[in-house]
């Protein structure tokens, strides 16, 4: 982050200037945070406050009955519930299962001699080109032959892990201090630990970024979802909101609260921890859906 | 060394280069499994008459999907709405996340919440943001007060969600929002990279802000500029969520019938899987093209520094 303040941009010298950069700058980053004010403000509000013109921005009765239909769903069966811990439970999987495997491989690549071995690295970075959206149909006719419709295994053996943390790790990993490792293997520690607890134990930055970029791009998913999960209750939050939202009686209050508590856990982990989100290699490669 | 030490490298050697296949294996049988036969698998079926569910084994019928597919007006269509997509996301995309971030690099203060507040949308869902954006566009919604307030057409409906032209514009509009903060912190970064010492010597020659900006920092920061415009464009041509969801709340398919709708709903609608591996195909190829322009571009810069 110190690189950014230092960067290499003079300041603006005169007055008018420096007053309408910043007066575009505060402008543009208030009007973006709009939507996401009219969305908390309409979770707490009955429908005909959110529609009524022109608007008002803060609540008269303050709804949090929005809340309680948002989960209860429209036919009450709280099916909203059981696909949020869908959504926890497939997200952690992913970033864990990520993290693991990518540093295995990560480690793999960087720390031991082989014939191929760039062979195996080109190979992984190329599946960087290929879009999901391109090969969804045939991992959808692979999951349905192993019978992995509507089970946690369908949702996420897909993507359990990526090429981009394999990149991420096998970088981290190559600065890592051989001598540690060397040391380590003359004491007569076996490889499968050597990888355990000093490798993996000390990946933690790498480890930490790659983790959350998992987190979020599961999180965010929709098309697998989609696809996989058909039964209600297998559904993912992002699969449920479309349904939600297909509903033709459905409420617009109770929308905004369904989205609200979509959106709470990646804002909570987006405040506590924005340098994961705002740091130079965490942005690389965010914006795969 | 003698005899017996070479050896007992050798088998050494060979030994960690058995721990390092294990290590590695996971990854072989993983982008086998999941990336390198699905795609080998997506050519595969083009070529054949395969339907989702059924029981018929598939038949070969050679080029006839693609026949089929680059006639149908249906296809030509998506190729449209996603070329306009596309194009209209870009460019707003590309102009505002660069002015964005020379703004923010020119701030002493502040820089960081900027960011924040700017980067906040990447962070929603994109189910999320097309259902916020779906009331905003409602005919008694935000956006029609506020462009009535602004153009001062009191009562006017710009039906955002019913008109043809206007869904077009209302999901670059959800897309442009989503994503500018994201593409701003890129262009965040690499200006941060060009070296200080070049633009306080302009400044010692008298270069004032804009001539700085257009003889200084634009060119140096051409490799972020072309790693930037590739991604926007990669990042266009997988639009799904908005298009998906506005269509499922009644919006007009036809002009946002993005190519990644068209697959999905060949694939599953009309169980047609033969054509929608055609489609799959032409993307892939669209996107490795630009794949392989921004490897050229990395490379090449590489070279010049």
């Amino acid at each position: 982050m110190s690189a950014m303040t230092r960067a290499g941009q003079p300041r603006w010298k005169s007055l008018p200037g420096a007053v309408l950069a910043a007066a575009i700058l505060v402008s543009f980053s208030l009007l973006i945070l709009v939507p996401l004010l009219f969305m908390a403000g309409a979770s707490l509000m009955p429908p005909h406050e959110i529609m009524k013109m022109p608007y008002d921005w803060i609540p008269k009765e303050w709804k949090w009955a929005n809340f309680r239909q948002a989960l209860a769903g429209n036919d009450g069966n709280w099916i909203y519930l059981r696909n949020i811990l869908n959504s926890l439970v497939v997200s952690l999987s992913i970033a864990f299962t990520t993290v693991l495997l990518s540093a295995s491989v990560g480690y793999g690549l960087a720390k031991f001699d082989f014939r191929g071995r760039n062979a195996v690295f080109m190979g992984i970075m190329a599946t960087m080109m290929i879009p999901f959206e391109t090969v969804m149909i045939p991992l959808y006719m692979i999951a349905v032959k192993l019978g992995m419709q509507d089970s946690y295994a369908g949702l996420i053996v897909p993507f359990m892990m990526n090429a981009f943390g394999v990149f991420l790790m096998r970088q981290y990993l190559l600065t890592f201090p051989s001598e540690i490792l060397d040391a380590a293997r003359i004491d007569g520690c076996s490889e499968p630990r050597i990888f355990r607890e000093i490798v993996f134990k000390n990946s933690g930055p790498a480890a930490a970024t790659l983790a959350i970029l998992a987190f979020r791009q599961q999180w965010d998913n929709l098309l697998w979802p989609l696809l996989i999960a058909q039964r209600e209750e297998m559904k993912t939050i992002p699969a449920y909101i479309v349904k939600f939202a297909a509903e033709k009686n459905a409420d617009e209050g109770a929308m905004m609260a369904v989205a609200a508590i979509a959106s709470i856990p990646v804002f909570a982990l987006f405040f506590g921890l924005s340098k994961y989100f705002l740091g130079g290699s965490a942005v690389y490669s965010a914006g795969k859906e | 060394m003698t005899l017996k030490g070479k050896r007992t490298v050798r088998s050494l050697e060979k030994g960690r280069a058995r721990w390092g296949w294990a290590f590695v294996a996971p990854g072989i049988l993983f982008f086998s499994i999941f990336s390198f036969y699905p795609i080998l698998n997506a050519f595969y079926t083009s070529f054949f008459n395969k339907k989702l569910l059924s029981l018929k084994p598939p038949k070969f019928i050679g080029f006839q999907n693609y026949e089929r597919v680059l006639s149908s007006p249906d296809f030509w269509n998506s190729v449209r709405a996603t070329a306009v997509f596309a194009a209209g996301a870009f460019v707003p995309l590309f102009l505002l996340s660069l002015l964005f971030a020379v703004l923010i690099v020119s701030r002493k203060r502040f820089q960081r919440t900027a960011q924040m507040a700017l980067y906040s949308p990447a962070v929603l869902s994109s189910a999320v943001a097309a259902l916020i954006w779906l009331l905003i566009f409602d005919p008694r919604g935000l956006a029609n007060q506020f462009v009535n307030l602004v153009a001062n057409t009191p009562g006017i409906d710009h039906k955002w969600l019913a008109d043809a032209t206007m869904v077009q514009l209302s999901t670059i509009l959800v897309y442009v929002w989503k994503y500018v903060g994201y593409f701003t912190i890129l262009f965040v970064t690499g200006i941060g990279k060009i070296p200080q010492s070049v633009n306080e010597a302009a400044v010692i020659d008298g270069a004032g802000p804009v001539q700085r900006f257009f003889r200084i920092t634009l060119p140096l920061l051409r490799p972020t500029t072309v790693l930037v415009s590739v991604m926007i464009l990669i990042q266009c041509l997988k639009t799904f969520s908005t298009q998906y969801l506005f269509t499922q709340r009644g919006a007009p398919l036809g002009p946002i019938n993005v190519l990644t709708l068209n697959i999905y709903n060949t694939a599953l609608r009309d169980q047609n899987l033969g054509r929608a591996s055609v489609m799959s195909v032409i993307l892939f190829l669209c996107m490795l093209l630009l794949s392989w322009i921004q490897i050229r571009f990395s490379r090449s810069e590489e070279a010049e520094l």
